[in-house]
């Protein structure tokens, strides 16, 4: 049983890395991209008169639009991708849920936006000579693996939206950067409107990246981050059982019109 | 002779028409607003806040640059889909065997993408003066009209070459994309090109907007034809360099792929 699941796991992965993420487009949205905003952010510092940038917000910052970029076209593209080529009905159709199918390419997804973030570290360790002394370790951890679940459940739960109706792909679109601007990737939150604030908190993104940021300037493990990781937690579960109620309605659309073509 | 000339002028905007209608892929109008304005605008409002919060003291100048800028949505990315869809959608060896003339077919991509980016622009502009309580008092009007439409002309050289270059490499979009991008930095839409390190600042000269983009700021400024004029035709000369070499290179690679057969096996 677990073993037939990790192989599917694996060909799927594996599946998924050759035809979708190993592709200039891809490395384009998790490297290049990131990389010119993080271009104006620092030349906007340095506009504004700054000696150096906040790495934490502009360098590490790219990482994370690096990761969401990734994720917001590569889970739902390949829904469009299955549509195009024929492919969506003969998944859906077949032994394995497509929940789980999308589950596995949505996480090499996230898995590969991750070396997004990977070399922004780098650039801020090798570049910008940034010092790690003094970071909470266990929170850097528990909150980056946070944030990869929060990205892991909007991925899944865009996929699906995709799957049940494909005037969403024009939605998934336009939200790309308004994830960014509310969740608040290369500024802390406080820069924004209250208002814009309050609608940020539907996204676990945010909770994730603040307390990325918080344990990254070493604060202790205290009821303030503890808070907003269960805060992550709890809106990630609910994108995920969001995702499993629309992976039900695929299905029932299938069952009446018996295609998905034309949805 | 006056039939030739009607022939092609009826080629040229028949082309234009339906390249704009089938190529740019926008099915609804719902998917052309958010295309349009969507990324625009929400990245616009992102540079504002990562100017607030490095000390940027100026946002209205990111406001403006990235509403000028807004008609390289036509003109880079619209032209260059319309060029490279051809070959996507299977339609390239049809349009290269045809016996029409070129320059209509290929110039006249452009045609309603000028309309499209320069009505773009005329509708964000006014909404954000009067969002940002810009005083349109002082301001000549028809110089300001004349800076939008040439900003909606000039984007139009680099969609061109893009376009082209999406016929010779599958991954077209990702370099049209990467370059789109890089113009938030280089022709002076977030940041003073006076400010850019100076490696950049030379670059910034040799691309097309840039120019066009300082005229229009010192228009909404107030200033006259005599204070931009030079600006003006520099922006005229850099557009029509990258739009002539626009159109060698695609009659370089249709050459080409008429000996090779090689635009359709990529």
């Amino acid at each position: 049983m677990i073993g037939s699941f990790l192989r599917l796991g694996i060909r799927q992965m594996d599946v998924q890395l050759r035809m979708r993420v190993l592709s200039l487009w891809s490395l384009g949205l998790f490297f290049v991209q990131p990389a010119i905003f993080s271009a104006v952010g620092m030349l906007l510092a340095r506009a504004a008169g700054n000696s150096s940038p906040d790495l934490i917000y502009t360098v590490l910052g790219a990482g994370i639009m690096g990761m969401w970029s990734g994720l917001v076209f590569t889970s739902t593209y390949d829904i469009r991708a299955d549509r195009r080529e024929g492919t969506l009905e003969l998944i859906v159709g077949s032994p394995t849920p497509l929940r789980r199918v999308v589950g596995f390419r949505s996480l090499l997804n996230i898995l590969a936006g991750s070396t997004s973030m990977f070399v922004a570290v780098s650039a801020a360790l090798l570049i910008f000579d940034y010092s790690f002394t003094g970071i909470n370790v266990a929170g850097v951890v528990i909150s980056f693996a946070l944030l990869l679940l929060g990205l892991w459940c909007m991925g899944i739960f865009l996929a699906n939206l995709l799957a049940w109706s494909r005037l969403s792909g024009t939605f998934v679109d336009l939200l790309e950067m308004p994830v960014a601007l509310l969740c608040g990737f290369m500024y802390p939150i406080s820069v924004l409107p209250v208002w814009m604030q309050q609608i940020s908190t539907v996204f676990p993104i945010r909770w994730g990246l603040e307390g990325l940021r918080a344990s990254l300037k070493g604060s202790p493990i205290d009821t303030v981050l503890i808070s907003k990781w269960l805060i992550a937690l709890g809106i990630s579960l609910v994108y995920y059982l969001l995702a499993r109620w629309f992976d039900g309605k695929v299905h029932d659309h299938i069952r009446v019109t018996g295609e998905l073509h034309s949805i | 002779m006056i039939s030739r000339i009607g022939h092609l002028f009826r080629l040229y905007f028949l082309q234009a028409w339906f390249s704009y209608r089938s190529l740019f892929a926008w099915s609804t109008p719902f998917s052309y607003m958010t295309s349009k304005f969507g990324f625009p605008f929400f990245s616009m409002l992102f540079f504002v806040f990562v100017g607030k919060f490095v000390g940027f003291l100026d946002p209205m100048f990111i406001v403006i640059g990235n509403i000028l800028m807004m008609p390289t949505t036509n003109g880079l990315y619209g032209i260059s889909m319309t060029i490279g869809n051809e070959r996507q959608f299977g339609a390239m060896s049809y349009l290269l065997g045809s016996p029409a003339p070129r320059a209509p077919l290929f110039l006249g991509r452009a045609f309603f993408h000028i309309l499209d980016g320069f009505a773009t622009v005329l509708v964000a502009l006014p909404i954000a003066m009067l969002i940002f309580n810009i005083n349109f008092a002082g301001i000549n009007l028809f110089l300001l009209a004349c800076c939008l439409v040439l900003l909606s002309i000039t984007t139009t050289g680099l969609g061109f070459i893009m376009g082209t270059i999406s016929l010779l490499s599958r991954d077209g979009w990702m370099f049209t994309n990467t370059l789109g991008q890089l113009l938030y930095i280089l022709i002076g839409v977030n940041i003073p090109v006076e400010k850019l390190p100076g490696f950049l600042q030379p670059l910034s000269g040799y691309l097309p907007m840039t120019r066009g983009i300082m005229a229009t700021r010192l228009v909404l400024g107030g200033a006259g034809w005599s204070e931009v004029n030079a600006l003006l035709a520099g922006e005229l000369l850099v557009a029509s360099v990258y739009i002539v070499f626009g159109y060698t290179l695609f009659r370089l690679v249709e050459r080409a792929s008429m000996s090779t057969g090689s635009l359709d096996s990529i």
